[in-house]
């Protein structure tokens, strides 16, 4: 594989992520499902991966890039196997609705787990990390445009974080957008 | 505070776009890290769960 087939596959990689973000943000505006703190630490665990597929894509393939996504991965599908565990005992309740018969939090672990092993399999092509060469302008135009689509899921989600929980820490079942709330009325 | 991990890697993305290279995985570590307090936070209540 050369390098810049692996930037190419790298953005390609990005772009799923970044489809992921889009689908769970979709959910929370169309649906009015607001993310739980552990939704959203789940999400920062898909940001961090996607800003590891960003440095492979722009500075060109890199084993600490890997390491990078890996380890955002790692991290992420700990959050969701904590929640997962939360819910696993019959009877304990669910959070958000079930897509295809999983809850978001099993749906992402699973995609964690696939990250993981699709970084795996992608380390084995040692020559990527050759030097890279000169690329083409219509895909250095995908490759960046990748990466700013990334970049503008993190301002959305974090703006959107912001409206949620204010300055502080979510609450545990989240049901308004505390910036949203106009203020309490005075009680009798 | 939650929304603290998201501007810290929207900042690095910046860096990527930037040709911070450096900047850009110092900001992802810093961003990992808070993520690793927020959980410690939020993960307060012990699971029913026999292991």
């Amino acid at each position: 594989m050369t390098p810049s087939m692996a930037r190419t596959l790298n953005a390609v990689g990005l772009l799923a992520v970044s489809l992921v973000l889009i689908a769970a943000f979709l959910d929370q505006v169309l649906l009015g499902e607001l993310p739980c703190p552990l939704c959203l630490l789940q999400r920062v665990g898909f940001m961090g991966a996607a800003l590891g597929l960003a440095l492979n894509v722009k500075f060109g393939p890199h084993p600490g890039h890997y390491g990078v996504v890996i380890l955002s991965a790692c991290f992420g599908g700990m959050v969701s196997i904590r929640q997962i565990l939360g819910h696993i005992v019959p009877g304990t309740g669910t959070y958000g609705s079930a897509i295809l018969g999983l809850h978001y939090y099993s749906w992402a672990l699973l995609v964690f787990g696939a990250i993981v092993l699709g970084c795996a399999a992608l380390l084995f092509f040692e020559r990527q990390f050759a030097e890279p060469e000169a690329t083409p302008a219509r895909a250095s135009t995908f490759l960046i445009a990748m990466t700013v689509l990334a970049a503008t899921l993190a301002l959305a989600t974090g703006v959107s974080t912001v409206l949620e929980c204010g300055a502080g820490l979510c609450p545990d079942n989240p049901v308004v957008y505390e910036l949203l709330q106009g203020p309490n009325p005075p009680r009798p | 505070m939650m929304s603290l991990p998201f501007f810290g890697l929207l900042a690095g993305f910046g860096c990527v776009l930037a040709g911070q290279r450096g900047a850009a995985l110092l900001l992802w570590a810093v961003s990992m890290v808070v993520m690793l307090v927020l959980f410690r936070l939020h993960v307060t209540d012990a699971l029913t769960i026999v292991l």
